[in-house]
């Protein structure tokens, strides 16, 4: 019988050891990061991760500033992204699109560690690291996008004309580990999102292992097969969120 | 027609345009089935002065397409609904939502057809820099260099010069480029240009502006529309 579903996050991410690449997914919202596997990586202690995300994350401080629609009482206290990675220092490298606070009073962890010279940084749009992502799940080594010629994120890379057009050749990202978020799951993996898929959908199967954290487990059968977004055969590990949100990412969950 | 803003005196600065009416003058020329990318800063105030009367598709990179207007009050808005800058937005009939790899494809496949980017430069070959921050170790390119790139017109939505009054519309770029060649249109708190073959053409100047007052605060050679004109929307 085929059951991906564990029941705590501490041990969905038992086994990331030192020193692996994990794609992390969402589009730094609390309703589309996978916010407890953040939380449990942290307890965890792996640590020089090289980290591959669309942001290198606000960290805890910062990131209630992301709902200022919300009042205060509604803002979920279950929010933390991977700058609360950045901040514990258990990152080596960031693969990202976002490095830095968008104002110069917004200073986040990441960006503090690379000033510091502590961590490294490579740089892309976020065409090209979806694309990059995409190709790992799909068996594609590299391709050539028209996107990044004449900019710093094509120096020293294979530049090729196609039409008059120069490409850069760009190649897959292929994580250890996947860790994403989705609306349902049930235990063969398969999943459905709610909004916006955004990097959650495209790191499934883009890794050896992909971990869904899941706002709820359904029965087999209770995702209608026409409505899948992801087939749980790119999904390893399915975890439910927590019915009562925790207060604090050090907290057991 | 109406005026762009107030009545300015002759003895007074001519008055910068505010950015709710800089967006308008962007949204003023979108037109009727148009799909739209709006990027984060002074563009997202175009999300809600769409013109009436003209279905146009606001694209978002997270990867929705066909959305309604900014929510403002919480009690309405669905939280796993946003668009960037993580802004709860309207779900509506024509909506539609995919994956970042697929909002890319859209992107970079040229199914955009306006992208609206903040800028930091803009120069005269069209070569955008909006990456890079004073200060900063590094810089964010979000998803600035595939619209860019991608979209049929690319438009920059800036303030004329930076805030100690630099001019941000050079001859050359001086910051890390996010994608060479790529502008069509700027629009800024004065004037309204458009990059034509390595030359910025100057078609239009807010209330109160001359041809010779928006030169004189930018670093590049503006040629002027013979038919330049005041910023109506």
């Amino acid at each position: 019988m085929i059951d991906k579903i564990v029941s705590f996050f501490d041990e969905a991410v038992a086994d990331i050891e030192d020193g692996a690449t994990v794609h992390f997914g969402g589009f730094v919202s609390p309703w589309n990061s996978p916010s407890y596997l953040v939380g449990a990586v942290a307890r965890q202690g792996a640590t020089e991760l090289t980290a591959i995300s669309t942001s290198m994350g606000r960290g805890p401080t910062n990131a209630r500033n992301q709902t200022p629609w919300l009042p205060d009482e509604l803002v979920p206290t279950d929010f933390w992204d991977i700058g609360l990675l950045a901040q514990l220092g258990r990152i080596k490298k960031g693969i990202a699109s976002f490095s830095v606070g968008a104002r110069r009073d917004l200073v986040y962890p990441f960006e503090e560690r690379l000033a510091a010279g502590e961590v490294e940084l490579e740089l892309l749009g976020q065409g090209s690291l979806a694309e990059r992502i995409r190709s790992a799940r799909a068996g594609i080594a590299a391709f050539y996008t028209p996107v990044g010629p004449g900019t710093a994120v094509a120096e020293g890379k294979e530049l090729r004309d196609f039409d008059g057009v120069l490409h850069v050749l760009e190649t897959a990202l292929h994580a250890d580990f996947a860790l994403i978020r989705a609306y349902q799951g049930d235990r063969h993996g398969n999943l459905v999102f709610r909004g916006a898929r955004t990097f959650n959908e495209t790191m499934a199967g883009a890794a050896t292992v992909t971990i869904a954290e899941v706002d709820e487990i359904v029965e087999l059968g209770g995702l209608a097969p026409d409505r899948i977004h992801t087939p749980g055969v790119y999904v390893q590990r399915v975890v439910e969120r927590p019915a009562t949100p925790t207060t604090s990412w050090e907290q057991p969950s | 027609m109406t005026p762009a803003s107030g009545a300015s005196s002759a003895e007074s600065q001519p008055e910068h345009l505010h950015p709710t009416v800089m967006a308008r003058v962007v949204a003023r020329d979108l037109r009727d089935g148009d799909v739209v990318n709006l990027g984060v800063g002074l563009p997202l105030e175009c999300v809600n002065v769409l013109p009436e009367g003209r279905e146009i598709l606001l694209h978002s990179e997270l990867g929705l397409v066909g959305f309604g207007p900014v929510i403002t009050d919480h009690t309405e808005a669905d939280p796993y609904v946003t668009m960037v800058g993580n802004l709860p937005v309207r779900a509506q009939p024509g909506t539609s939502f995919m994956s970042h790899d697929e909002s890319f494809a859209m992107i970079r496949g040229g199914h955009i057809d306006v992208a609206v980017l903040g800028g930091l430069q803009v120069d005269q070959d069209g070569n955008l820099a909006n990456t890079q921050f004073e200060g900063k170790p590094a810089g964010n390119l979000g998803g600035a260099p595939d619209l860019a790139y991608g979209a049929k017109q690319t438009v920059v939505l800036m303030r004329h010069t930076t805030h100690d009054g630099s001019p941000k519309i050079l001859k050359r770029c001086t910051l890390p480029l996010t994608t060479p060649t790529c502008v069509d249109r700027i629009v800024t708190d004065v004037a309204v240009m458009d990059i034509e073959a390595g030359r910025i053409v100057l078609r239009e100047v807010a209330p109160g502006w001359t041809p010779d007052s928006v030169q004189a605060i930018t670093e590049a050679r503006l040629d002027i529309a013979s038919d330049v004109r005041e910023i109506v929307l």
